[in-house]
């Protein structure tokens, strides 16, 4: 439904026709005033229509012109958001992985403690790191041989056992 | 995301060199049957003991096979020329639970060991053992102990010799 303002628009550049035209003229009845504002309106552009019109020299530059005036005017619309590049991209992903894989070489390395292959001598000889003795009377002592790459722990004091008493 | 895709990237690169370590050690073992898991290898160390009667003999015999790998040692060290098994006794490593070491009648072992994690250890183990003649303790002790680096305890004298507890850890 057409307002009351559109349709005067309408009627005063004689675009009303028909049903719509008898319908608005109805209605004018209740608006006494906007026949002589037709009027006005109408006189208005018969004036403006008898001016001469300057010739429009470059009329490609005048459209720009105004083209961008309006767009400099017009609100602009939200752009959307880019969508943020994923950061683990297939390269980042891949050096990512080979520094891990330098990381745990290296922990491998320095933490994995490392067998004897067969045939070579161990460079490492038990270690006692604590020794106490059940007894005061029995003393403990702890002899390294490098040589042999073997620990001893040498127990005195210990009760001597008869060749009667059976062992096995 | 980040975080789930580096941890991600960490545990694959982690999990394929502990395969390689897992293998290497197993391959350097003098097992020759292939032990595809660390779990394994570890379950498969044993701690052996014997009780050693050494003795002098003016004809001493030969060391009994199981003691043909220590009886040049001994005898440097001990100073004796002969050396007899009187028993033997080996027990899986159980890091969880004690186990006790019986390689005679008389002498026994309790133990406990857990990994030594330092790279010298070179897959040791850190054992707190203690020993007993019949009931009676002897000595406790804290030790590490890898394959190839035996532990001797010298026990009482017996009879005209000496009685010598030896500890290794086997793989």
């Amino acid at each position: 439904m057409k307002t009351f303002e559109e349709r005067f628009t309408a009627w005063v550049d004689g675009q009303l026709t028909g049903r719509d035209l008898a319908e608005f003229e109805k209605d004018l009845a209740n608006h006494p005033e906007v026949v002589a504002e037709r009027a006005e309106a109408r006189k208005l552009g018969d004036l403006l229509r008898a001016q001469p019109v300057p010739p429009l020299g470059n009329a490609d530059f005048f459209s720009h012109q105004l083209m961008q005036l309006i767009a400099a005017e017009t609100p602009r619309a939200a752009e959307p958001a880019k969508p943020r590049a994923w950061f683990w991209s297939l390269p980042r992903l891949a050096f990512a992985g080979a520094a891990c894989l330098v990381v745990a070489g290296g922990l491998f390395k320095t933490l994995i403690p490392a067998a004897v292959s067969p045939g070579e001598k161990s460079k490492y000889y038990a270690q006692v790191v604590e020794a106490w003795p059940a007894d005061p009377s029995i003393s403990a002592t702890t002899v390294y041989n490098s040589a042999d790459n073997v620990t001893v722990v040498w127990l005195d004091g210990l009760p001597y056992i008869p060749a009667t008493y059976a062992l096995k | 995301m980040r975080r789930t895709a580096a941890f991600l990237v960490f545990a694959f690169a982690a999990r394929a060199l502990a395969v390689e370590g897992e293998t290497a050690i197993a391959t350097s073992g003098t097992s020759a049957a292939p032990a595809p898991k660390a779990a394994a290898v570890a379950a498969a160390d044993k701690i052996w003991s014997a009780v050693v009667l050494a003795t002098n003999s003016p004809a001493p015999k030969d060391a009994p096979p199981e003691l043909r790998e220590f009886a040049a040692r001994l005898k440097r060290v001990f100073g004796y020329s002969q050396f007899e098994l009187i028993g033997a006794a080996a027990e899986k490593i159980d890091e969880q639970n004690e186990s006790w070491l019986v390689p005679s009648q008389s002498f026994w072992l309790s133990v406990k060991a857990r990994r030594a994690m330092a790279k010298e250890a070179r897959g040791g183990y850190l054992l707190n053992l203690q020993l007993y003649h019949d009931k009676r303790p002897l000595l406790e002790t804290e030790a590490k102990l890898a394959p190839g680096s035996p532990l001797f305890i010298r026990g009482p004298e017996y009879g005209h010799g000496q009685l010598i507890i030896v500890l290794q850890v086997q793989r």
